[in-house]
């Protein structure tokens, strides 16, 4: 008697969860969880009056990466160049351009809070200058190829991102990956001009070269 | 001969498993987050519905109890605690703030807690982009201030931090285990 009670339990609570912060994505019920194997998440079923924790947990990546730990340990004195803060969506079983998101349709690259990124110093992207400041980063999947857009509606929420305040769109392949994804992955790697920001998901990957 | 084997093979296996994995992190054990004052801003923004200015926003690591006891048990009493987990805890203000009658100019800062049974001082540093609290510089400091300590009815699984209005302003509530604060900052 006690097992149906507490998964019932849990399972008002993560509906209620995901009722404040996923509105607008698929999650309807909790659907069967693929395991993460490398580090899953464990849902906060207590109640928390003050802050739920999100079913997708934000993070954040720093190029040069893990800047952080590279400042603490004496590794760097020079300024960090660029981070990504974004929230995680994970697959639990569903597939990415089936269960997810449209091919044509804006997408947020991440899930609650609009994707961030900053830039500490001013860049350069397919040719384009970016000034260094905050953006938005959202993106338009297709088959094939990902528009990238930074956008300067920050401090919003993901969904419905405003194109009257696109900044700067950039096309770029998408490509297969060998392995699936289960949570959604952003992260930059170094380059002989900058970095790739990276965004993986589900069994696609694209970049976005930058140089600084 | 065989002594050198093992540790071959075992360096062999621990190289192929790097190749083999994706180089994309995990998800983290404490789930970072972020609050705004005013309290969910990006959401009254996308409705046109802004109640007043954006004026803080907290980005923190939120570590979970886990059985173990929070405060004088994993955060010594005494010891300057990172309020998080992973990347240092920030706050940004969009505009100056006041906290006990100091001034704080828009930015982005560093908080750090010193926690002890009554009270924690709370620390407003001005090194940014950094972990933890391990190569925390006294001489970074922007501001002190004492906050008093109030015991919660239920248990805080996982660190909890949320703002919420005031007379003079705002307060940063946080909360975790059986313990709460709250700071108090003036607009």
């Amino acid at each position: 008697m006690k097992i149906p009670v507490l998964v019932l339990l849990v399972s008002v609570i993560t509906f209620s969860c995901n009722n404040k912060k996923e509105n607008g994505s698929v999650i309807e019920k909790t659907p069967a969880r693929t395991t993460d194997t490398i580090n899953p998440i464990k849902q906060d079923v207590s109640i928390n009056a003050y802050a739920p924790v999100d079913i997708s947990p934000m993070d954040m990546c720093y190029f040069p990466a893990d800047y952080p730990i590279l400042k603490m340990s004496n590794k760097t004195t020079a300024p960090p160049v660029a981070r990504v803060v974004y929230s995680r969506p994970h697959l639990q079983g569903r597939t990415l351009f089936k269960d997810i998101l449209k091919y044509g349709e804006p997408w947020r690259l991440g899930a609650n809070e609009a994707t961030e990124i900053d830039l500490y110093t001013d860049a350069t992207i397919q040719g384009k200058k970016i000034k260094a400041g905050r953006y938005v980063l959202y993106c338009i999947p297709e088959q094939d190829k990902w528009t990238i857009v930074l956008n300067s509606n920050i401090d919003s929420w993901g969904l419905h991102p405003d194109a009257s305040k696109d900044i700067a769109r950039f096309v770029i392949p998408s490509t297969q990956t060998q392995n699936t994804i289960e949570f959604f992955t952003i992260i930059f790697q170094k380059t002989a001009t900058g970095a790739d920001l990276l965004m993986a998901w589900d069994n696609v990957e694209a970049r976005l070269p930058v140089s600084f | 001969m065989k002594k050198f084997i093992l540790p071959l093979i075992a360096f062999q296996l621990f190289f192929t498993s790097l190749h083999a994995q994706t180089p994309l992190p995990p998800t983290d054990k404490s789930p970072m987050d972020m609050s705004y004052y005013p309290a969910n801003y990006p959401i009254q923004k996308i409705n046109d519905k802004i109640t007043e200015p954006l004026a803080a926003r907290i980005i923190y690591s939120r570590p979970q109890k886990a059985g173990r006891t929070i405060f004088g048990g994993l955060v010594k009493y005494g010891e300057v605690w990172r309020l998080g987990a992973n990347e240092a805890t920030e706050i940004e203000f969009y505009k100056t703030v006041r906290l006990a009658g100091k001034k704080i100019p828009r930015g982005r800062y560093t908080l750090y807690a010193i926690v002890n049974e009554n009270k924690w001082t709370i620390i407003i540093n001005k090194e940014t982009d950094t972990w933890g609290s391990f190569k925390y510089d006294m001489k970074k400091d922007l501001t002190r201030t004492d906050v008093a300590v109030q015991k919660t009815d239920t248990i805080i699984e996982s660190l909890a931090m949320a703002f919420e209005k005031s007379v003079t302003g705002f307060n940063l509530i946080i909360g975790w285990d059986n313990i709460k604060t709250i700071v108090p900052f003036t607009l």
